[in-house]
Parts: structure tokens; sequence; C-alpha cells
């Protein structure tokens, strides 16, 4: 392990450095962003989307989902390119891609049920099955894993009591392994659901768990997502 | 470099060794077939776009730092192109060894054996051993839907189906799902490719036993069909197929291409249509009735029988004929009419909705479900009878002087139809109700069985060859009608299908400037008729 | 980043701000001489100002190199269609970290350089595609891009000078391959992010069929301090050819991991030892990648040499994007080459036969060797298997993943006959 200093990307760890957890993640700069997704140039980015898991079975793109599909179509001089941030978009409402989702994406952009599927599969970050309110991806890829990024990944398997890929009991957890992060400078990067969590060591994980726990609201009625109103 | 060429529209360049002159935009893999060299390929197929993903046919270029796919590099002027150098034989046998980490190898149940692109360029290419030790992966089978069926494990994933089925078909119903490795071709869910009329395509562009139809699944092996150049009968466009037969049967119908009428293709209606060519219950002998009966006879007896019978006198002659005869024989029974001093003839045909391929829009599934329906009115017979093929015999049935009815089976006709008739002449492939009034019965046999040509939408007139041996004594209808001609008047039998196609120009004129042996290869459109393609503009 | 830990012989140019939260704002940012390149920029006009960048020498920092200002010049002239300017931010090669920290402390910065690169090629549109992961720095960014919209240094006839920008973020969902510039094309357009053929180019043919350029974050991020200092003054630091300073990302076996910027030249070994404090514990090194996962292995014999392109590429391995991974003497070899291996795999799109098989054979055999039952001719495998990917497929994703395998095997074959000899013994006592 280097012996380096906490980053403060580890959230409650900030050491000696001045700045704190909030302003490193940006949270008070970014402050409480809309549902409908604010100025049309960045409304396709989604700040609930692993937040707010399983939370509704209300209709895809209704509402203020709508208007900002809308927003998000505006940008595109094809339909067909707003496909991924849809997808984001109904992974957002429904917590994860059904067959069901990606048919209602299909025909709201014109394309064929199939070409959406197949697009859907290309990509990690949508997951077609329901996960756990926290899905925990941890990096074992090369920066991480000289630093014991393994050991971190057993940590988590070991804690939440549950093989890669499974839903824990509880319905909290899934663990994951993940392909770098864009982290490497602060092994072992973590990333649970849209946070980050670096220089993560096996014997942090307790403690990680615990924090999130605490977080997590009473089962089945969704949180309120990180920075947001929900 | 040589020197550009005068004119910017072709160029010149040398495939290993043989120069060659294309024009410019060629593809190499074109340039190379065009001096006989085949460039080993999977991902490209000249009826659908080019990917350069399978990475086979990549060859050496004089020049240029890397290998070149050649399905999408042009020919250049001056380019000197190996096809078939050290390092693109060692890139392709690498390939190859690639595609076998995981292929199954279990040629002896796949149905593409003997056609495998696979088989074929590893036994040419390919390496002795592999060197994957291993555990393959295992994918098993998928049932897409309709006719076709998916084993994952042969996949190669040159994605041929799926670019069929989004460019051509224009039905997106097939993806690659997942990537890497783990990728396999897929529908979406549980919505197959049924209801498809196009999907049976898919089967012949996969290059390797991964999709695979059910209908000749496990039915014969490729190496023990015989293949014989067609035309589908099942409907008015003609498509050029390949009648692929074992054991006298016919096991499916392969489109073959023909960039004039059906590009690569042949709708599934077409291609599954097929078992009636196979019936058991056929008049294997001629016969003539007697004291009642119809009794099984020689042809000459049956022959003379009936020339003595109608002798050489005119008659009143009405005619049913079947849009499944082909022009000779539709052209001989018009010429036996005439002899006779002329009569009216009709045809019925069934027919449904038309549906278009929308990447090749000349290539539909026609109204007319019967390939010859033009030529029967080329040749003069009318169109009778409903949508469904039936009707219309109503003013035929009670005929009192000569009668034919030519491969119509007549089936819905009423069980008195001809009894009236003075003689009722019927060839045909077997007896109904209706047709066993017949004082003479004369077995013919099917296109299927036989040389002729069809007429098609456009007036297209395309050759086929026979494909079965016709079942005991049964003959073509042209040659039965041909004997009987001489029999009644000064005519000569045609002694060959040159002879009756010859015989047409007395029917129609326009015919007189054709011959059996001078129709193209995709066909010959009847002079003085545009084909309707080239009128679109395409 | 240079923060945490910033070293003195920094030469802080894009990192400048780096740990300060107040220059993400727009305040805050403007208080730094935020937007003042942008001003001069409109009044500059696309010539001058890829004169300029081309004068700078700037090279693309995504890792192939590419001089910027060049790359520029081959967009066409406005042809009446649109043209597209891209921003990579999908930044997923292993080892890589310095445009997630660029964008999460300085995404005005980055704002600008989109807004002065688009008014160089005269695009009216450009897209950020930010890799998908990015949730925190995706929202940073986002509010940066409001508040610029509504300071109207993004929109409608900006600054007064009646041209008009817009810009749209745009997240991947998770896929390296995306990084690559045809693949990010697939990707915007809503398709799988397979990589395309070229011919043709980009720059011809592009996003949505239109002229389109892709620059990397870092490129862009540099491109408002040469329109501010021109580009003589950029040129003062880094070799002829290597022009500029960069940002290293330094991970792995070292005591201050982080990003660093320096300018391009910088002796590796003294980078390494003195900037990022060598490995820890006095370890000694075992081996260096110095791009990226991509890119061969050096050993520590190999390291007396410049950061910049050309030096890297004569000791046979290339710059790629700066990341350096550093692995001590205690580093298992085989599992880190097998790791990346795996990671190929996992990020193959799967066109390509080479790439889509050969990844995943190389793995399955780094596995078995790893685990004890290797053999010599394994290694001979690999070797053969590696060339039989390299430059046979569409994009260079097969090169770089028979880069780890290939260096290793010859650098560290002693690594991987130990592990021959520990199977075949453990297997001879059984």
């Amino acid at each position: 392990m280097p012996d380096s200093k906490k980053n403060p990307g580890f959230a409650g760890i900030t050491g000696d450095f001045k700045v704190t957890e909030a302003e490193i993640r940006g949270t008070e700069y970014v402050g409480v962003r809309a549902v409908d997704g604010g100025h049309a140039s960045v409304s396709g980015t989604l700040p609930f989307q692993v937040a707010s898991r399983g939370a509704s079975d209300q209709p895809l793109f209704e509402g203020a989902h709508g208007e900002r599909l809308e927003k998000i179509l505006s940008r595109y001089e094809d339909p067909q390119g707003a496909l991924l941030p849809a997808l984001h978009l109904a992974h957002e409402i429904r917590g994860h891609l059904s067959p069901e989702a990606m048919d209602a994406v299909a025909e709201r952009l014109g394309l064929s049920p199939a070409y959406v599927r197949g697009v859907a599969s290309f990509y990690t970050m949508y997951n077609l099955q329901p996960l756990g309110r926290y899905l925990i991806q941890v990096c074992t890829n090369i920066s991480c894993n000289l630093c014991g990024g393994d050991e971190v990944m057993r940590a988590f398997l070991k804690h939440t009591g549950i093989e890669p890929g499974e839903v824990s009991e509880d319905g909290l957890w899934t663990v994951i392994e993940v392909e770098c992060l864009a982290a490497c400078g602060f092994p072992t990067a973590v990333q649970i659901n849209e946070r980050y969590f670096e220089n993560v060591r096996p014997e942090d994980v307790p403690a990680i768990l615990d924090r999130l726990r605490k977080e997590a609201p009473e089962m089945g009625a969704p949180a309120a997502p990180t920075g947001s109103e929900s | 470099m040589a020197p550009h060429n005068a004119q910017n529209d072709t160029v010149t360049c040398t495939i290993d060794g043989l120069e060659v002159t294309v024009p410019a935009g060629t593809r190499l893999i074109e340039a190379a077939a065009r001096v006989g060299i085949e460039v080993p390929h999977y991902c490209y197929h000249p009826g659908l776009s080019a990917p350069a993903q399978c990475r086979m046919c990549l060859v050496e270029m004089e020049g240029a730092p890397k290998l070149l796919p050649a399905c999408t590099a042009q020919a250049g002027d001056g380019n000197v192109i190996h096809t078939h150098s050290e390092k693109s034989l060692k890139a392709r046998e690498g390939v190859l060894e690639f595609l076998l980490l995981n292929h199954p190898l279990d040629c002896p149940v796949c149905d593409q054996s003997g056609e495998c692109g696979l088989q074929d360029y590893v036994a040419e290419e390919g390496r002795k051993m592999g060197r994957f030790v291993e555990p393959k992966r295992i994918l098993g089978r998928d049932d897409f839907g309709g006719d076709v069926l998916y084993y994952g494990d042969r996949c190669i994933m040159c994605t041929r189906c799926v670019r069929f089925m989004r460019e051509v078909a224009q039905d997106e119903r097939l993806t690659v799902v997942q990537r890497g490795h783990r990728a396999v071709i897929d529908t979406f869910f549980d919505e197959g490719l049924e209801g498809s009329l196009w999907a049976g395509n898919v089967v012949d562009v996969c290059p390797v036993g991964s999709l695979v139809s059910k209908d000749f699944l496990h039915k014969a092996r490729a190496w023990d069909l015989d293949r014989s150049p067609s035309v589908c009968p099942n409907c008015s466009q003609g498509c050029n197929i390949s009648i692929q037969t074992f054991n006298n049967q016919v096991t499916r119908l392969k489109p073959r291409p023909n960039m004039e009428v059906n590009s690569h293709w042949m709708c599934d209606y077409g291609r599954h249509n097929y078992q009636w060519m196979n019936r058991g219950n056929r008049i294997e002998a001629p016969m003539v009735r007697r004291d009642g009966k119809l009794v099984a006879v020689s042809w000459s007896e049956a022959m003379r029988t009936l020339a003595d019978t109608l002798g050489k006198g005119s008659h009143a002659v009405r005619a049913v004929v079947s849009p499944f005869l082909s022009n000779e024989d539709m052209g001989a029974l018009r010429r036996v009419m005439e002899t006779m001093g002329g009569g009216d003839g009709v045809y019925r045909v069934e027919t449904g909705e038309e549906a278009e391929l929308p990447g090749f829009p000349t290539l539909k599934l026609r109204r007319d479900r019967a390939a010859n329906g033009v030529g029967a009115e080329l040749f003069g017979y009318r169109r009778a009878g409903g949508d469904d093929g039936t009707g219309g015999l109503d003013d035929l049935a009670g005929h009192d002087d000569v009668l034919f009815v030519a491969g119509d089976e007549i089936q819905d006709a009423p069980t008195t139809f001809g009894e009236k008739a003075a003689v009722f002449v019927y060839l045909g492939h077997a007896l109904s109700d209706a047709t066993r009034n017949a004082d003479v019965v004369l077995p013919a046999t099917s296109f299927a069985e036989m040389e002729g040509t069809f007429t098609n939408y456009e007036r297209r007139i395309q050759r086929f060859l026979p494909a079965l041996q016709g079942p005991g004594m049964s003959r073509p209808i042209w040659q039965i009608l041909g004997v009987l001609l001489a029999g009644i008047s000064e005519k000569a039998a045609p002694a060959t299908i040159d002879d009756a196609f010859d015989a047409l120009a007395e029917v129609r004129d326009d015919f007189g400037a054709l011959s059996f042996r001078t129709i193209a290869p995709r066909g010959t459109v009847l002079p003085g008729f545009p084909a309707l393609s080239e009128a679109a503009g395409r | 980043m240079a923060y945490p830990f910033v070293h003195p012989d920094e030469t802080r140019v894009l990192s400048k701000h780096f740990g300060e939260p107040e220059a993400r704002t727009l305040a805050g940012w403007e208080a730094r001489g935020g937007y003042q390149a942008l001003r001069k920029a409109v009044e500059m006009g696309p010539a001058e100002i890829v004169s300029e960048v081309k004068d700078s020498g700037l090279r693309g920092r995504g890792g192939a190199g590419f001089p910027t200002g060049v790359k520029w010049s081959f967009m066409p002239q406005a042809s009446g269609k649109p043209h597209y300017l891209l921003c990579n931010a999908d930044e997923s090669e292993p080892g890589t970290f310095k445009d997630r920290e660029l964008i999460r402390w300085t995404p005005h910065q980055l704002i600008e350089g989109c807004l002065i690169g688009a008014r160089a090629i005269n695009v009216q549109h450009v897209y950020i595609y930010n890799r998908g992961e990015f949730f925190e720095t995706t929202q940073i960014l986002a509010r940066a891009i409001e508040e610029a919209y509504e300071a109207g240094y993004i929109g409608k006839d900006i600054l007064g000078s009646g041209v008009d920008i817009d810009i749209t973020l745009h997240m991947g969902a998770g896929a390296y391959i995306c990084g690559e510039e045809t693949g990010l094309m697939n990707s915007l357009e809503g398709r799988r992010g397979e990589p395309r053929l070229k011919p043709p180019f980009p720059a011809a043919v592009g996003a949505f069929g239109r002229p389109t350029t892709i620059n990397n974050v870092e490129t862009l991020c540099a491109v408002p301090h040469i329109v501010t200092h021109g580009g003589e003054w950029y040129r003062q630091w880094g070799t002829e050819k290597s022009p500029g300073t960069k940002l290293f990302c330094v991970s792995g076996h070292v005591r201050k991991p982080g990003n660093y910027e320096v300018p391009l030249g910088f002796n590796f070994r003294e980078f390494i030892y003195e900037m990022c404090g060598g490995p820890p514990e006095g370890r000694a090194l075992k081996a260096v990648i110095p791009g990226g996962s991509s890119v061969p292995i050096l050993r520590p014999e190999e390291i007396d040499i410049g950061m910049d392109y050309e030096a890297m590429a004569a000791a046979g391995t290339m710059l790629g994007c700066g990341s350096v991974i550093v692995m001590d003497e205690t580093t298992d070899i085989v599992k880190q080459v097998r790791r990346m291996s795996d990671f190929y795999t996992h990020e193959s799109c799967g066109q390509c036969t080479p790439c889509r098989e050969g990844t995943a054979w190389a793995s399955r055999i780094l596995k078995r060797i790893e685990d004890g039952w290797g053999s010599e001719e394994d290694l001979d495998t690999l070797l053969e298997l590696s060339e039989n990917m390299a430059g046979k497929t569409i994009c260079t994703f097969s090169d770089a993943a028979a880069a780890p395998i290939v260096s290793s095997v010859q650098k560290f074959r002693d690594d991987y006959l130990a592990l021959i000899r520990r199977g075949e013994n453990l297997a001879a006592s059984a």
C-alpha cells in the first residue's frame, strides 16, 4: 500500500486536507437538480439514475420525465442519437431495463425492439435484471489490483455475505467487479450507485456498509437521491 | 504507379499476376472474382453491406503497410494485389484458428456440413491442428421462430443474418446481443422471426451451420442432394431457384442469384411450398374409357384412340389450363385448339396479398400464386373463377363437344362436369371426381419433372430444368399434344423442347425472335415489352 | 492530480486550480482569468486560432499524439451542413484518471476549450461524450454548462459576436471501446459502440454522417491557454516535436500516486523516483507501464528516457495518454497481465474475429499459466496469437490487447517460466 494520505473522496476521512467531502463531490455547487433535467444541453445526464433504483412503476416518459426526453431529443439531429440517454432515463425510472422498458424506448424513438436490445446489451451500465438497492462496483483492474483490489472485493463479498452479481436477501446489496473507474491514483476505487469511494482498504468496508445501511430508507420506499429533493 | 487511365471510370490493377480492368469503385474481392480468384470471406455477401469484420478476406497490396480487407478496399489504378501471399495466408490461417476455438466441430450432425464456409476454408488454408486446449464455450440452440433454428456454438458472428433483416427485409428482428466473445445473435426476447415472409433467407446467408431450417433439419446431407436450376412456381415473380432433391424427392428450394429478378433472395411462401411436387397419388399410365370404365393402355394406343376419335374435322373446343403449366404446354394446347377450328380456353389462379421485399422492391410475393398466369394470357387463355382459384367453370361443365383439361385438377367442379362432352381429355397429375369423367386421361409431368419456360409478371421468359423423374409413363404436355397434333394434322411432332419452343411462334409472332437455347441466363424479356424493373429506373 | 500532492517541480498550467472548489464556479473561474481566451478567440476568427494551435505544436492527449492544429485543418470549410466537435471524455484506459480530475475541478476550462475549438473549425454544436460512470463529475460539468449558458458564453450570439455554439453533454453507458473515436461516434448516434472502418475519416464522414473532429479533454483544456498566450509561449516547455506540458497519471506501487503536470520530455526515472517518491518502503522497481495498459511494458533499466512521444517510441513503447503504472518487486507480472487481458476480453466489441476470439483465448491461456498448468509452448502460442491479432482488425484495440502480453512474455519470460516450472514440479510430486 502506498504510504499516502487518504483522499477525501472516501467519505468522512478528510484527513489533513482542507477540502471537505461535499466540496470534492461538488454537491453544494451542483445543488438540487430538477427531475425534468434542467437545461436541455445537460438533460441527458442522470443524477438520480442508480439512486432511485427500483423506485417506480409509473409510466415511462410522462410528466417531468417526458419533458426531459423531449429536451434530450431536441439535441440530436437523428432521434436515434437519443437512444443512450433514453435508455438511461428508463433505467432511472425503473431501476433496471426490462424488456417492457426497451420496447417502450424503441417505440418512442421509432426503432426496432431487437435493435434496442442489441444496443442496451452492448453497454455494461444498463442492468437488465433488478439489482440490490446498492450496486457496489469494485475496481480490480491493474492499478487497483496492484494495491489490493482483489482483497477489497473479497471484503465486500464477505461483509455482505453474497456472491458476485447476486442480490442480498435484504435487497440491499449487489457486488460486482468493474473495469477501471478512472480513479487509479486512489486505489482501491469503488463505485456505489452514483458515488465514488476512493482509497478503500479492506478494513474500511464495514464502515462503508454501515453508513450506507443508515442512509438506506425503509425497504420498499424509494430513497431520496443524493443531492436531490427526490 | 501506372499512369491513370484516360477515362476515370475504369481502373486497372494486377491481382495475383493477372491484370484486370474494372469500373472505378469496384471492391477488390469483386475484381478478383473477375479473374477467377476467390478471396475467402465470411461477412461479405454480395447482396449486403460489407462491415469487414470477419477479417478473412485480408489481402496484401504492395506498398500498403497493413493487409487490406478485400471486401471494402477498392481497386485502384496500378495496385498490385496478392491474395495468397505468405502474409495474407498467415493472417487467414490465424482467423480460421480463432474461429475454430469455440466451434463445436459437430460436422457429422450439422446440416451445413458439405456446403460450409468454415469447413471449406479450413480444409484449404487452415492449420492442421488447433492449439486450443481449454473447454469450449457452450451456448446451445435457440428457436428463433418461423422456420429458423439458431445454434449459437457454431456461429462465427459474421452478422450476415442481422444485416439481411436490417438492410433487405428492413424488419430488424435480429441483433447482436452482448459484446466481445460473449456476443450472440438473438431476437427481441420472445418475439422471434415468426410471421416474417423473408426470414428463410437468413438460413441461406449463414455461411456456417448456425442458422438452419427446421423444415430441412437432418433430412439429408448436402453432398447427397441433386441440385437443378429452376424457377419458383409459386407466384408470378419467377424467382430463380435451385430445386434440391434426394432420392427423387424435393427436400428444399434455395434461391439462385438473378440480379434482374430476385437478387439473392426468395420469400418463405415460395420456399416452403414444395410438398406438392412430391405427391404420391399420381397417374402413371394413359387411360381411355372402354365400356364406361377407364382402362390403362399404352401411349401409342392412347394417342391413336384420341386422334381417331377427334378426327381431322373441326370442333367446338373448350379448355381449362393450369397456370402452373409451361409456355410450351400452353402453346401446344393452343395449337391443337387452333387446328381443330379454335375455341375458348380459361385458366384459374389463386391470388393473395402482395408483399414487397423493401431492400429489393422489384421482388414481391405477387398476387398471382402461380408461375405462369401471364403465359396463359399470352397464349390466349382468359382468367376465370375467383380469387381462391376456383369456380368459373359453369359454362364449360355442360359443353357438348371437345373438352380439354390440362394440369388443373378442377377439384371444385361438379361431379357431372364434362359428362355431356363429345370428347373429354384430361392431361394432369391426379384424378378428381370431375376428371374421372374424362374419356381419355393422359399422365403429365409437373414443371419439376421437365424442361421448359415460364413467363413471369414482367413477361420475362425463364428456363427451368428437370429436377425429378416423372412418375411411371408421364410425359410433358407439350410432347403429348405435339404427338396428337401430328395425328390430327400434317404438322410434325416436336422431338425436343427446342422444337416445342420454336413452335410457340406459330401462336405468337413475338416468340419468333427467341429460341430456347438463346434465352439469357437471367431470362429474356419478351421483345416489345420493356422489363418492368428497367422501366422503373432500376 | 496535482492534488492531493503538489510537487514544487511541477509546471501547473492545466492543473493549476485543482483542489480549489471555488474554481469550478463561473464566478470563481472568471476571477481566475476564465473566458478571456474565448473573448479573444471570437475576435481572432477560425483561421487564426488554427494557425496559433498549429504553431504551439499541441498534440492530441488521448493517446495517438496527432497534432491538433493539423487535425483541425482537415475539417472542410463551412459546407452548409452541420459540423460537429466531439470532446472525448470517455476516459477508461486503465491507469488514466486525468480527464475526470480536469472536469471535476475545472469544468469551465473544458467548456472554454470546447467553445474555442468549435470556433476554430466552424462548428455549431459540440458534444461532450462523458463516461457514463462519472455521475458526480458529469453533474459538476452539467452545472457549469448551465452557468455558461446563462452567462451567454454558450448558445446564440456568443458574447455578441454573432457566433452560435451549442454544447450537449452526452453520457456513455459503460464501454471502453467508445473511447475509440469512431466507436464514440457510433455510440453517440445510438448504436452499438463498434468502431467504424476508415476511410472514410471523421473529418469527411463523422457523427450523423457529418464532418466531425474528436479531441480529448486534456487537449481542449490546453487550447484556452494557447489562445491567451500564443503558440510560442506553449513551446517554452517540452521538446521540439512534443511541446508543452502534460498531465501524467501515476498509479500502482508509488509513494505518492496522483496527477502530475510536467513538461514533455521530463526524465522518466526522475519523475518516478523524485516526484512520485518511487516504490514504497524502499522496494525495488520491477516494471513500469508508461502510457496506460495498452502500451508495452518497460523494465527498470529502460526508464532513463524522456517522457515524450519520440523518446517513448524509440524505447519500443508509447507515451499513450500518460498513465504511468508502477510495479515493484512484489508484483506478480503474470497475474497483472492476465488481469489486463481479462479487461480486454471484457471490453472487446466483438466485431472482428481476431480480437473477439484472440482476447478471450489469451486470457484463458494466461489464467492457466497463473494456476500452474502452463507449458513453454503456451508462451509461443501467446506470441503467435498476439501477432495474429495485432494490426489485423478494424481499430487498434487488438494491438492494445496484444501489447502487454507480447512485451511481458519477452521481457519477463522468467516470471512465466517460474510459474510453469512450479506447476510441473507440483504435478511431478503428486
